[in-house]
């Protein structure tokens, strides 16, 4: 019997993945990971805890607590920081799972004598040409597979995804029949330690305020915004401008960061074309495989949850990438990562560096 | 299971149990109700509150009922708010049920002094007595430290207490049972004790006052506790820790000599480990069956994890359910670095403990540590 560590984050998914291990016959442990305490007004790793330990009582298996406060901080969220103090927007998502879950984690659990991990994850892992590949998740509207593709050849072949195969509506379903109290807990959205709040607000705690000019395209000031670090291209609220010009072409959206200037420059309308690009540049290349695609005609998505784009790529090298898409895509954000598939596998990705038509 | 985790909490005695559940089954009368089944109640508080009082050396009419030794310390320390003298005079190593306290009752008037403790563990009397002024009106200090065992000189800082006209108070939680508590001889004002590290119930306690009348209620209600304590009483568990009082005092020869075997034992086993150690707190001055380790270069959660999978339960300095792993703020005082903190682990022996635990757990943690 194979002795699995599950990281247990009070959630529904992982609480279900633990629940189908044990099903398997495996030797389940639970694993509560304590990352960020930062602001002791928001995080709620108290009730977290509750729902994953009454998870455990159902299951009659152990919950075990670790932190990896320090190493988050120093590895994922001063990383963040930077980016953010870059004036780019990083996901430190993709970093904790390369850093924290299937860095620290694994090694710890392994230490322990567990055999693998298995986190609740909706994407597959499974064998093929050689190679161990990543897949994503059969509930395409919960695919994760965005987050991980900066896992190696031994992250992922030590790894279980037990609910990889399942819709989100089932794994609520199972989670019901089992008696879990999460199993209508709402999903989690955003960054993980900031979840529903303003971001802009949260970013101030630690970036201090640099007040600019916001500009339209043609260069005209149209207001004041307190530092272009706050926003994210695509961005449509909270730019406190508006009303200008009628209502008729429609909402302002940030278009572009003049960083050297300190200029943020907005458009007005979803479908100004400055918002749309062609090309973009990107660099800290990951292939999953450990090799290059010899296929130079794949998808991508460009954020978690964009559409999965029909794209070339070209100039590739160790450290860099040039894309080019089929069609100009919305608001391409550098620091987000581009992530490639061909079909449903995930081949790894890059972060973004800039972008053009 | 094996489990060394007694300072945590002790299991409850199977008579202590028997005589909760027939008192929880027959005795349901209020105690405070003047009819028959009431009185019958009222008796069995009564009498349990002879045993306990008889177990300290103490009267009867000094010993007051709370819901554990937390509630005990809290309501000494709140009551200093009606003193005139209100500085309180503390130290580094005491359980949170008092340090928190202090914190909480700065802002309404109560200043505190926390004198700091020697790399063995040990509160140095002077520095207690010389952090006293001419306003403090209470010294606390535990008489025996819950992380490494170590037992404080009690009895030294009450003699000074007393020339300078201040009172005392002893979080006493961890030694009941472990070693003879006298408070006449003591001379003690207030002394704080919890069932369930007795082999009696969770969730009940005592607080000693030699003069109750300088004591004020935390939980107003009902004339209960001649009024220092409302609320309809907790009278099974009241019970069940008047007799684990008993019991305790009188098995506790065997008991300390059962603790110091296995202590023993233990020690001579852990020599044949090739693993540094560091063996926490003065070793001659300390609660028997009370023994705290750090092992370099070792993590305490690991080794806690390890010894859990064996079924074998201790504990590790300091640690909260939600994953928050702090260092133990009293090995920090006592000097250890971050790290060979979190390399602690607490063993406390108890009752039920035999040989042959002992020796399994020697052979585990020479296993789990030749490992690494």
């Amino acid at each position: 019997m194979k002795r699995i560590a599950v990281g247990m984050s009070g959630g529904v998914d992982s609480a279900v993945a633990a629940a189908l291990l044990i099903d398997k016959g495996y030797e389940v442990e639970g694993f509560f990971m304590k990352n960020w305490s930062g602001d002791p007004d928001f995080c709620s790793a108290e009730q977290d805890y509750k729902d994953a330990l009454q998870v455990c009582d159902i299951l009659k298996i152990p919950l075990r607590s670790i932190n990896f406060e320090k190493q988050y901080w120093d590895r994922v969220f001063n990383h963040f920081l930077d980016e953010y103090k870059k004036g780019r927007t990083p996901n430190p998502d993709i970093l904790c799972n390369t850093e924290i879950k299937f860095n620290e984690f694994l090694d710890y659990t392994l230490e322990l004598g567990a055999d693998k991990i298995a986190t609740g994850h909706y994407v597959r892992n499974q064998f093929g040409n050689g190679k161990i590949e990543l897949l994503k998740g059969r509930d395409t509207l919960k695919d994760q597979s965005y987050f991980l593709y900066g896992l190696n050849q031994k992250q992922i072949s030590t790894a279980l995804f037990p609910i990889g195969n399942l819709k989100k509506t089932d794994v609520r379903i199972i989670a019901k029949k089992l008696g879990f109290n999460n199993y209508g807990k709402k999903d989690s959205v955003g960054i993980c330690f900031i979840g529903e709040r303003n971001l802009k607000n949260f970013l101030k705690k630690y970036i201090p305020k640099k007040r600019g000019i916001i500009i339209n395209t043609e260069g005209k000031k149209l207001g004041e915004h307190d530092g272009v670090m706050y926003y994210t291209i695509g961005q449509r609220k909270g730019l406190g401008i508006g009303g200008i010009n009628g209502d008729m072409i429609g909402a302002w959206y940030v278009m572009g960061k003049d960083i050297s200037n300190n200029e943020l420059i907005v458009c007005q309308g979803h479908d100004h074309p400055g918002l749309y690009h062609k090309n973009l540049k990107a660099s800290n290349i990951h292939w999953i495989s450990g090799l290059i695609p010899t296929k130079r005609n794949l998808k991508a998505k460009i954020r978690y949850r964009s559409v999965d784009n029909p794209c070339k790529i070209y100039d590739l090298d160790k450290n860099n990438i040039s894309v080019i898409f089929e069609k100009p895509c919305f608001a391409i954000a550098p620091g987000q990562s581009i992530v490639f598939y061909e079909k449903d596998i995930c081949l790894g990705g890059a972060v973004i560096d800039s972008y053009s038509n | 299971m094996i489990y060394f985790d007694h300072s945590a909490t002790t299991p409850i005695h199977p008579h202590v149990l028997s005589l909760m559940q027939s008192v929880q089954t027959d005795m349901y009368g209020n105690p405070s109700s003047i009819h028959y089944s009431g009185q019958k109640s009222r008796s069995i508080i009564e009498n349990a509150r002879n045993q306990i009082a008889k177990s300290i050396n103490a009267k009867s009419e000094q010993i007051i009922f709370t819901s554990g030794g937390t509630e005990s310390n809290n309501q000494v320390l709140w009551s200093m708010l009606y003193n005139d003298k209100k500085h309180i005079v503390s130290n580094v190593i005491e359980h949170p049920a008092i340090i928190k306290v202090l914190q909480s009752l700065k802002v309404l008037g109560i200043n505190y002094s926390l004198v700091d403790v020697n790399s063995e563990g040990i509160i140095s009397i002077n520095k207690m007595i010389n952090a006293a002024n001419d306003t403090t009106g209470l010294i606390s200090i535990m008489l025996a430290n819950n992380e490494v065992g170590t037992i404080q000189e009690v009895k030294k800082v009450v003699e000074l207490a007393k020339k300078k006209d201040i009172l005392t108070h002893s979080d006493a939680v961890q030694c009941f049972g472990k070693m003879k508590i006298d408070v006449t001889t003591l001379e003690i004002d207030f002394l704080s004790l919890s069932a369930h590290k007795f082999y009696g119930p969770k969730g009940v306690g005592i607080l000693y006052a030699k003069k109750p009348e300088l004591l004020h209620p935390l939980i107003i209600g009902g004339n209960q506790e001649n009024g220092l304590r409302g609320g309809t009483e907790n009278l099974a568990s009241i019970a069940g820790m008047g007799l684990a009082a008993e019991l305790a005092t009188s098995s506790l020869n065997g008991h300390i000599k059962h603790l110091k075997q296995l202590e023993n034992q233990f020690k001579s086993g852990l020599k044949k480990i090739s693993q540094k150690m560091i063996f926490n707190g003065n070793q001659s001055h300390k609660l028997p069956g009370l023994i705290s380790i750090s092992f370099p270069g070792q993590n305490s959660n690991t080794l806690l994890t390890k010894l859990d999978r064996n079924n074998i339960y201790v504990s590790s300095g300091s640690a909260c359910g939600s994953g928050d792993i702090k260092p133990s703020p009293v090995l920090s005082a006592m000097g250890h670095d971050h790290t060979t903190n979190l390399s602690t682990l607490r063993f406390s022996f108890g009752i039920t403990n035999t040989a042959k635990e002992i020796d399994f757990l020697l052979s585990e943690l020479n296993i789990i540590l030749s490992n690494k």
